[in-house]
């Protein structure tokens, strides 16, 4: 399981397919091609976390997220953030991908890319669109004390205390 | 679970750390880019990273199409050249037209005592490169300040108006294309010459603003530049209204209408640039 892990990726191999897959996005793609364009660099970035999690990692990810936000204009961080959150997905479900073959293995990643997207998406429109204070957040602190009286009273109503004893 | 040749306990910070602090440095990239524009150096040194590698990348494109245009057949050339001599015979007549009516201007323009047009240049510049973006319609040109542009100035193609210059760097530029959602062109209806404001709508659309519901306008009608803002010149092509449709509910025309500018085409465009006072948007 864990020979090909081990059988590639040194430095070479990584600076090389990085390097690559920067130049491809450089092509002036237009149209349906650019619609289409898979992300190389995303795609690079987390193929080396798989398999090289101690050499390629959240820095690498963020630098190259940078680039992206450069090539596509927008507000720098934005694909920055959401590629440092590809690598974590990525060091999440790593021993759990390493055991699949390429099929399974990319069916397992397209929520992952996915989720890259949609991060995308939302900081965009944050970074577009800042709402005006971060009142819509209080309601969170409303909830969870609402959570503690809640499940406080059942308790007491069955007859146990506060806290679970030790 | 130890992998071989890793450690079972590795005195470092786990991922849920890592991914923390890092989101953190991109949140604060983003105010610094958004509030203080405090990162346009770092734009621009990628910009001078990626310029070689990108006019280098062009090359292939273009190889392609020259090869394609030799092979093109003779008959299509020869059917092509009578069309164009038709139609220089007609360009002609409407120069012909077009220059007695510049010469009866000029004598206007001289009778109001008018202030003349300032002086004005053009730069010709190539597509670079297009990104993905949702949120805005931009496009990257291969001429930047050390070709005299800047912040604001129109960009036009063959058919119309492309957009207006948004980011300018050493050797290349952004352009916000009209059909961005933020972007607003004065304009004016060529055949009644009624005014207006047309925004962009998204993907090679734009939207004819706040007319009146008994506004005057048909599918069909071109929309032209005003001039009023005195960023564009008055007359550029912008839009061809597309669909007019009345609302019950709005007092306003719902009119959608389709840029003329190849803004998902065009190869090479024509940046104008004024040596007066531009006024930035």
């Amino acid at each position: 399981m864990n020979a090909p892990a081990q059988a590639f990726g040194s430095w070479r191999h990584i600076f090389g397919s990085v390097v690559l897959a920067v130049v491809l996005e450089q092509f002036p793609w237009t149209g349906w091609a650019l619609a289409l364009r898979p992300d190389f660099v995303l795609v690079g970035v987390l193929f080396w976390v798989l398999y090289q999690p101690a050499r390629i990692g959240f820095g690498v990810a963020f630098f190259l997220g940078l680039l992206a936000d450069f090539q596509d204009g927008v507000v720098f961080g934005q694909h920055a953030i959401a590629y440092a959150l590809g690598v974590y997905l990525v060091l999440f479900l790593r021993l759990r991908l390493l055991q699949f073959d390429p099929l399974r293995m990319a069916a397992q990643m397209f929520p992952v890319f996915l989720a890259v997207q949609l991060v995308v998406l939302l900081t965009g429109w944050l970074s577009i669109n800042p709402p005006d204070n971060l009142a819509i957040l209080l309601p969170v602190l409303g909830s969870t004390l609402l959570w503690y009286l809640l499940t406080g009273f059942l308790r007491l109503w069955h007859g146990k205390s506060l806290q679970d004893r030790t | 679970m130890a992998m071989p040749g890793q450690l079972m306990f590795v005195r470092s910070l786990g991922p849920n750390a890592r991914l923390l602090i890092w989101l953190l440095v991109g949140v604060s990239f983003m105010v610094l880019d958004t509030r203080y524009q405090t990162l346009d150096g770092l734009r621009s040194g990628f910009s001078l990273a990626l310029q070689p590698v990108r006019e280098l990348l062009r090359a292939p494109s273009d190889v392609a199409l020259e090869l394609q245009g030799f092979f093109t057949r003779h008959r299509l050339l020869q059917n092509e050249r009578d069309a164009l001599l038709a139609e220089r015979a007609h360009m002609q007549n409407q120069l012909n037209d077009a220059q007695s009516l510049a010469r009866e201007n000029a004598e206007l323009r001289a009778l109001l005592q008018l202030p003349a047009r300032p002086g004005q240049h053009v730069v010709r510049a190539a597509l670079l490169y297009q990104g993905h973006n949702w949120f805005a319609q931009r496009i990257t040109l291969d001429q930047g300040a050390a070709a005299g542009l800047r912040g604001g100035l129109p960009v036009v193609d063959a058919n119309g108006l492309v957009g207006q210059v948004s980011r300018v760097y050493p050797g290349s530029s952004e352009v916000t294309l009209v059909s961005d959602a933020d972007q607003l062109t004065p304009v004016f209806i060529e055949r009644t010459g009624q005014r207006g404001l047309a925004a962009g709508s998204g993907r090679n659309r734009m939207e004819l603003r706040y007319m009146p519901a008994q506004t005057d306008i048909r599918r069909g009608d071109r929309l032209l530049t005003s001039g009023i803002d005195r960023v564009y010149p008055a007359g550029i092509p912008v839009a061809r209204v597309t669909r007019v449709t009345r609302s019950q509910s709005s007092p306003y025309l719902r009119i959608e209408s389709q840029p003329l500018a190849g803004l998902d085409r065009s190869q090479a465009v024509l940046v104008l640039v004024t040596e007066a006072q531009a006024v930035q948007p």
